[in-house]
């Protein structure tokens, strides 16, 4: 009796092994991961559903794709480990695009490549610099980029710049505003703005959409962007849909689909809307 | 008038958001004690045994889970949890991906916790009942099972209460760490709001008090039952 059932059971796991597919999935339905509270990339509205810049992104990509998408919730920490444990299939959550989680995941092309501005305080000297309100992208070959930056540059001749220590941010000022202007590091970016408020030092230097924040923040009314959003992957290759390596044809899908919102300007019109800037890399 | 409406009720208010989270912290931990409270008496009696295997396994269970971090626990069987649920299902031909419920690995993964603790709070009551109880029940020919259920159970249940207390705290605020599965319970509520309407001060406070609401009202409950059972001690051996 107990040896029928094992050859049974054998028999049986054994067509189980030849029915399953092996090949390629089918891809009619994909599953994408966010934080959902990390304003206004993404965020919990109060009845409990999750809006923002990448939802809403997430929405026309999968159209484009013809899949039909679901998002899910989870906690930042986790996110890469349960993408790699099949938790889920994608992740949007303003997941940069970095040599280290290379080695782990894959990414689409970048959707979003936050730039990074100067602001100072409504009325000050510095208010309204040549170039605001537009986006200077810079190539990184320093003989090119002078040029652009030398437009204005001499506006801050005397001024004090704050910015967070150790960032890509403080290397620029370093390279470009050192000469003429004094820089000076903080630890915290709240600790620069309560400075910059105080009248302490003339502007900040950041990344665009982390100011943005800020000026929403209660008691930073008097901050505002001032000279252009400067971009162009000088900051690294930007934010791109985090999948698993294995995933190829996911990858495909959601390039082809980046590549289409960013040609009919649906990333630009969400970007603006979510964060008044233009976030397309 | 500003913080009302956000923490209220109506529209555009995180209230109810807030209370739900409550609510999944409270099951969460409930099904957690309850799988701590069986896996815990197997522990205890391993722990109590004559036999060197069982004392060995019962000590290396409790040296383990009380010794590992919480959160390396909830990450294990969130995770390897997943994995070997899949493995198995994909052993039987299913195919793909099995997932474990954020809310069941949660509720292992602090159950199993509280399981450790549990045992050694069922070990101490249970070194606590007079032997001369026991010797009685046997002299009277009472067999293993209804001494086990008359004598032992009852009175074991009675010391283990105040312990059980503490436990219930612990696993209370070991549910917190379930936020990482992204299980809605009221840390992870908390962090959400926080995170989507910038104000991380007033919705940490507001968690901070819905936790300190649950405990408050979990130790009145222990405390009624404490009160309840020490009728029935001997004078000077319970309170009240």
């Amino acid at each position: 009796m107990k040896i029928q059932h094992l050859v049974l059971m054998a028999a049986l796991s054994a067509t189980a092994f030849a029915a399953a597919p092996a090949l390629a999935k089918d891809w009619t339905s994909v599953t994408i991961a966010m934080e959902g509270a990390y304003a206004p990339w993404n965020l919990t509205n109060p009845d409990g559903t999750i809006g923002g810049f990448e939802p809403e992104l997430a929405t026309v990509l999968c159209a484009h794709m013809k899949v039909k998408c679901t998002v899910v919730a989870s906690d930042f920490d986790s996110i890469i480990e349960g993408l790699n444990s099949n938790k889920f299939d994608a992740v949007m959550d303003s997941l940069s695009i970095t040599p280290e989680r290379l080695k782990v995941i894959a990414f689409s092309l970048p959707y979003a490549n936050t730039p990074a501005g100067f602001e100072t305080v409504k009325g000050s000297p510095l208010e309204n610099l040549a170039g605001t309100g537009t986006a200077l992208k810079l190539s990184g070959d320093p003989a090119k980029d002078k040029a652009e930056i030398d437009k204005f540059r001499d506006a801050f001749k005397g001024k004090t710049i704050g910015v967070q220590a150790a960032t890509v941010y403080t290397k620029f000022l370093d390279d470009n505003f050192a000469s003429v202007a004094t820089i000076k590091e903080y630890k915290t970016t709240s600790e620069r703005d309560l400075d910059l408020i105080a009248g302490r030092i003339d502007a900040g230097f950041d990344d665009a959409t982390a100011e943005q924040a800020a000026f929403q923040t209660k008691g930073n009314e008097s901050l505002e962007y001032t000279g252009p959003q400067i971009g162009g992957g000088i900051w690294g290759p930007g934010q791109g849909v985090g999948l698993r390596q294995a995933d190829t044809d996911l990858k495909a899908l959601f390039d082809d689909a980046i590549k289409a919102a960013l040609a009919d300007g649906t990333v630009e019109k969400l970007s603006q809307k979510w964060f008044k800037i233009n976030l397309a890399p | 008038m500003e913080l009302l409406t956000t923490l209220g009720f109506g529209q555009g208010g995180w209230g109810g958001l807030l209370l739900l989270g409550a609510l999944m912290t409270l099951a969460v931990t409930l099904v957690a004690l309850a799988i701590g409270a069986v896996i815990g008496s197997v522990v205890a009696w391993a722990k109590l045994s004559r036999g060197l295997l069982p004392r060995f396994l019962g000590d290396a269970y409790t040296t383990v889970f009380r010794g590992v971090p919480e959160l390396l626990i909830i990450y294990l069987i969130y995770f390897g949890g997943s994995r070997g649920v899949s493995a198995i299902g994909a052993m039987f031909g299913a195919q793909g991906f099995i997932g474990l419920p954020a809310f069941l690995a949660g509720a292992i993964g602090v159950g199993l916790i509280s399981a450790s603790y549990q045992a050694e709070v069922f070990r101490g009551s249970f070194l606590a009942v007079a032997a001369g109880e026991i010797e009685a029940a046997r002299a009277i020919g009472m067999p293993q099972l209804l001494r086990f259920r008359r004598i032992i159970v009852p009175q074991v249940l009675r010391f283990a209460l105040p312990g059980l207390g503490n436990v219930w705290q612990l696993s209370l605020k070991d549910s917190a760490l379930v936020s990482v599965t992204g299980l809605a319970e009221l840390m992870r509520q908390s962090q959400v709001a926080a995170g989507s309407t910038h104000l991380y001060f007033t919705f940490y406070i507001a968690g901070g008090c819905l936790y300190l609401v649950l405990t408050t009202l979990s130790d009145r409950v222990f405390g009624a039952a404490e009160k309840r059972v020490a009728k029935s001690f001997r004078a000077g051996l319970g309170r009240g």
